[in-house]
């Protein structure tokens, strides 16, 4: 059929613009950004990829998004959604095999001991699979379009009148949450500016043009003004399964001062940014970029006898993290194990 | 290293029109990547391999180029090639860029006759393969900029941008950013600037030595009809100059685009190949780094690590193998126990043994490195061996499926090649790809493989590199290392040579004949207009002819007193040239100088230096206020200082003092 080897080639030429542009790595796609456009690829894939059972589909997923994963590691929002995905065909499946929900998600140990183990070969083809599924991926979408609003809403909660609140760098949703609190009441916030790219500015510029009084200061202000501090409040990158974070350079530093004043530190990121890897050397979750920015290339000689080194992203560990606010509601890092097993299937986590 | 402020070509060149009103959509961008080199400055190495399928960081150095080509949205490219390239043909074919989603399409011109940049311009007009501005870049640019400002800024002017090069002084109109002036330094510390480039009504002139030239150039097609125009522009050089020349005739500008943020670099000889793929490996040309593996190559995925380690797949390291810092190891290699490995880049499949220091090392694929072997600095190309105990010092080269022999120390900056040295004269078309097979062959069997340079078990000959001096090239003779070997050959000097030739048999036949002196000045003068000469150099060469020419007289006997009385004679003879010569106070300087300089190369002569300047001044060639005067020169070296220490000089100045403070006083009474 010519219609479907065209939109086949099509397919093809988007994915590869898509793997290019997360290589490309330049600029700063926002997560969501990212998160619809895998999604979106990966309905297109489902709608007109060749397979015949849900085995098939699972497989041809698993292959595209390894490939998606492994252009940007550090880009965790591609692995996650791919996992979502997953885990909702697996769903659409058993429940077009007659099984309720409850049954499949946990293995009780009483399951453990009776069925002995799982078999589902995924290999019958339902013809409404298909539709089912798409659907489900678009109440994905829709979801994540509300995720910034369903923090934002949460703001009033957290923030009182006349709080001194601290950031780091440019978050789109903190942004989005302190505007929302402004509208009701007073308060200040104090932006450290993140070196060395220094989104901090950005970031300052935009609150302060809602009339929220913004201070920016150099990160290396962040302890000596800490006392003076309520709340910190940050946006982060990935959270991982144990409840640490991966976030912009710096953030560690804000957190272990945080920590050592005892202020507490609210993380506000949406469900999609959890990602089920741990943090171990070889994921290498991290992304270092030309040393442009801190030591520049016109210094000269210098250069040939240093190593300059120039990390995107810093690790948080979960001890020094008060609270995760997502679009679910106010958790616990300790919580944060529960949230994946609801959100992922156990055999997804290795894609 | 050197510093660099990464300045970005922008080419084009077009009347200063402003740009027609688009009404249809913009064509799309086209680029033209010459893949020809045109000279021999990576030989013996390229003639295995064409220079851009030369790997940086086991990456062809032509995919660095396509990427950074499409990365700005370039949706056409020409490659050019000439030498080898069905090579260059094969290997673009296999890689991403000729797949049909690529959103560059590649298309291939190949022919044997291209000699250099200017025929494959001038193919280009023939063909009229572009349509609108194009981007003109060689096949050994790797870089990450991002060219559509620069491409905006071109469109709105519409004209030629030039970039410089460390080697390059350029004077540029720091308003517009156009090029006045520009000219090659070739080792000199002094440059002369047209006087006509400050009287223009330009406000700043800025004259920058500090930029690199990335050979990236956007051109508008009128680049191309002038390649054919003028028959003579071989080289972009050539070219700019041409067009700097005829300035004001056609209206033809350039303009350069600095930029000090992104990376970008031509690699011209293996000193630059060394410093871009450390800085690729160190990371300065995000997003081109090795782990992106942007080439989409199943067998060039790495994993990065701390402190700037890369590993492919299947990599294996022995017990006790430290990998410090900035190293690349690719797919399949086997490294033994006890190695040290730091600042190396090692190609895919290679065998390094134990107990093996590699600093600087850059090896290519399927690389054999026996047991404790020490490389510093070099590069080892495909399929070579390096057998026990070998240490190759910085700068060596082992060119493919050479072999090194046990127990051997390779001296700083050795070349080892399977191709026999003297093969090359013999070619005589220098870009033939398959004529030099056979005689290759039957010159392995004549010749056995010197154990002196390649060691007991080694096979391989020493390359040295070509020492016939070709007087009428332009560009230095750089050696593969880049270094400046011998002394600069130019256009000027050559004809001057000549001259001297000339002007010393027309005064050796003026000696022998008794020509009078006003025949000897009109032949000195038409040999002047025929070789170009200036005045000042006239006058210096005349003196120095003249000076020299009781030397050839003399042959062996360079005694003050003989050489005197020889000389003697010939300066009374010649009063009359003299005079006609030296009128103005700046010809008695100038003749004062290369009296100086002559008697500096020839020490032994230094004593009659004094009565030589006397003579002058008594055949009322040279007057006392200019002779006082070039004595008191203070900025002169520390041979001339030591020139005027001498005596018997000493004692003439004074003299020379007294007589004119009598002839002072003289005048006032």
């Amino acid at each position: 059929m010519p219609g479907a080897a065209e939109r086949g080639a099509e397919l093809r030429e988007q994915m590869e613009a898509f793997v290019a542009r997360l290589r490309g790595g330049g600029g700063r796609p926002r997560s969501e950004d990212t998160a619809r456009h895998t999604l979106a690829l990966l309905r297109k894939i489902i709608a007109h990829g060749h397979w015949g059972s849900a085995g098939e589909l699972m497989e041809l997923i698993r292959a595209e998004g390894r490939r998606m994963a492994a252009a940007q590691p550090s880009e965790t929002t591609v692995g996650n959604m791919v996992r979502r995905v997953l885990k909702v065909i697996r769903e659409e499946y058993g429940r077009l095999r007659g099984r309720s929900e409850e049954s499949d998600q946990q293995e009780s140990l009483h399951k453990l001991l009776t069925s002995g183990g799982l078999n589902e070969d995924f290999n019958t083809s339902y013809p409404t699979l298909k539709a089912n599924v798409i659907e489900a991926i678009n109440e994905l979408l829709i979801e994540l379009e509300g995720t910034t609003d369903n923090i934002a809403m949460q703001a009033l909660e957290h923030i009182h009148s006349n709080e001194v609140i601290m950031t780091i760098g440019y978050s789109r949703t903190v942004e989005a949450f302190l505007k929302e609190a402004a509208r009701k009441r007073k308060f200040q916030v104090i932006v450290a500016e993140c070196a060395p790219f220094c989104q901090g500015h950005e970031m300052a510029v935009r609150l302060s043009k809602e009339n929220i009084e913004t201070t920016v200061m150099s990160d290396a202000a962040i302890f000596a003004v800490m006392s003076r501090v309520n709340k910190v409040i940050i946006g982060t990158k990935t959270i991982l399964a144990n409840g640490a974070l991966i976030a912009v350079s710096g953030t560690h530093t804000l957190a272990l001062a945080a920590k050592h004043h005892s202020t507490p530190l609210i993380v506000c990121a949406p469900m999609f940014k959890l990602s089920p890897q741990f943090p171990n050397e070889e994921d290498s979750f991290h992304k270092f970029v030309s040393p442009q920015e801190v030591l520049p290339f016109t210094e000269g000689e210098i250069l040939a006898k240093i190593n300059v080194h120039c990390p995107v992203f810093d690790y948080v560990p979960p001890e020094l993290i008060t609270l995760f606010i997502s679009n679910i509601g106010g958790n616990a890092p300790s919580y944060i194990y529960r949230l994946m097993s609801e959100l992922y299937h156990p055999d997804d986590y290795e894609l | 290293m050197a510093a660099r402020g990464a300045a970005r070509r922008g080419a084009g060149a077009g009347p200063g029109r402003g740009p027609d009103p688009q009404e249809e959509p913009p064509p799309p961008l086209q680029a033209v990547l010459v893949a020809d080199s045109f000279n021999r400055r990576f030989f013996p190495i390229s003639k295995d391999r064409p220079r851009a399928l030369l790997p940086m960081a086991n990456v062809a150095m032509i995919d660095y180029t396509l990427e950074f080509l499409t990365a700005t949205g370039v949706e056409e490219t020409f490659v050019f090639c000439c030498w080898k390239s069905a090579e260059i043909k094969e290997h673009l074919q296999k890689s991403k860029w000729c797949r049909h989603t690529s959103p560059n399409t590649v298309r291939f011109v190949t022919s044997d006759l291209y000699r250099s940049l200017g025929d494959v311009l001038r193919d280009v007009d023939a063909k009229s393969l572009v349509r609108s501005d194009f981007i003109l870049v060689t096949g050994d640019v790797v870089s990450n900029f991002n060219i559509s400002a620069a491409l905006e800024e071109h469109k709105l002017r519409r004209k030629m941008e030039k970039n410089v090069s460390d080697d390059i002084v350029i004077a540029m109109d720091s308003a517009t950013n156009r090029v006045l002036h520009y000219q090659r330094t070739q080792g000199l510390k002094r440059f002369r600037f047209p006087m006509n480039l400050f009287q223009n009504s330009i406000e700043n002139v800025e004259v920058r030595h500090d930029l690199l030239d990335c050979h990236i150039s956007i051109c508008s097609p009128q680049v191309a009809e002038l390649f054919t125009d003028n028959f003579d522009y071989q080289t972009r050089d050539d070219f700019v100059r041409g067009l700097l020349v005829n300035e004001e005739v056609l209206g033809n500008q350039i303009h350069m685009h600095v930029t000090t943020e992104e990376y970008g670099a031509h690699i011209c000889n293996l000193l630059m190949y060394e410093a871009v793929c450390s800085d690729i490996i160190r990371r300065w040309v995000y997003p081109l780094t090795p782990e992106m593996n942007f080439t989409d190559d199943e067998n060039q995925s790495y994993t990065h690590s701390k402190h700037n380690i890369y590993r492919g797949v299947d990599v294996s390291l022995g017990h006790g193998s430290v990998l410090e810092e900035n190293v690349l190891i690719g797919q399949g290699t086997v490294v033994g126990s006890n190695c040290s490995i730091t600042n190396s880049v090692i190609g895919q499949n290679c065998k390094i043994g134990d107990k093996v220091v590699l600093d600087g090392a850059f090896l290519w694929d399927n690389v054999q490195i026996a047991d404790n072997v020490e490389i510093f600095h070099s590069v080892v190309c495909d399929n070579a061996e390096v057998k026990e105990e070998v240490k190759l010092k910085p700068h060596c080269v082992l060119s493919s499926q050479v072999v090194v022999g046990p127990g051997i120390t390779l001296s700083e900056g050795t070349v080892i090649s399977l191709h026999p040295p003297d093969e090359e004269e013999e070619d005589d078309d220098q870009f033939s790809d398959d004529s030099g097979v056979n005689k290759e062959e039957n010159k392995v069997k004549l010749k056995g493989y010197n154990k002196k340079d390649v060691g007991s078990e080694g096979k391989g000959y020493l390359w040295k590199a070509d020492d016939k001096n070709e007087e009428d090239e332009e560009e230095q003779r750089q050696s593969l290392w880049g270094k400046e070997e011998f002394r600069v050959v130019t256009w000027g000097w050559a004809d001057r040579l000549f001259f001297q030739n000339e002007v010393l048999g027309t005064l050796q036949r003026g000696e022998e004949e008794n020509i009078s002196c006003d025949n000897l000045v009109l032949e000195i003068n038409s040999l002047k207009y025929a070789y170009n000469i200036g005045l000042k150099e006239m006058m210096q060469v005349l003196s120095k002819v003249i000076l020299e020419f009781p030397l050839q007289q003399l042959d062996a006997n360079l005694d003050s007193q003989n050489y005197f009385s020889a000389l003697l004679p010939l300066l009374k003879n010649w009063t009359p040239l003299f005079k006609n010569y030296i009128k103005r106070a700046s010809d008695h300087l100038n003749a004062l100088f290369a009296i100086e300089e002559f008697f500096l190369e020839h020490d032994s002569l230094c004593t009659s230096i004094a009565k030589v300047l006397m003579t002058f001044y008594q055949l009322e060639i040279l007057e006392e206020d200019v002779i006082l005067n070039w004595f008191s020169l203070r900025d002169t070296s520390d041979k001339g200082k030591q020139l005027r220490k001498n005596q018997r000089l000493q004692k003439f100045i004074q003299w020379l003092e007294e007589a004119e403070e009598e002839s002072s006083d003289g005048d006032q009474d």
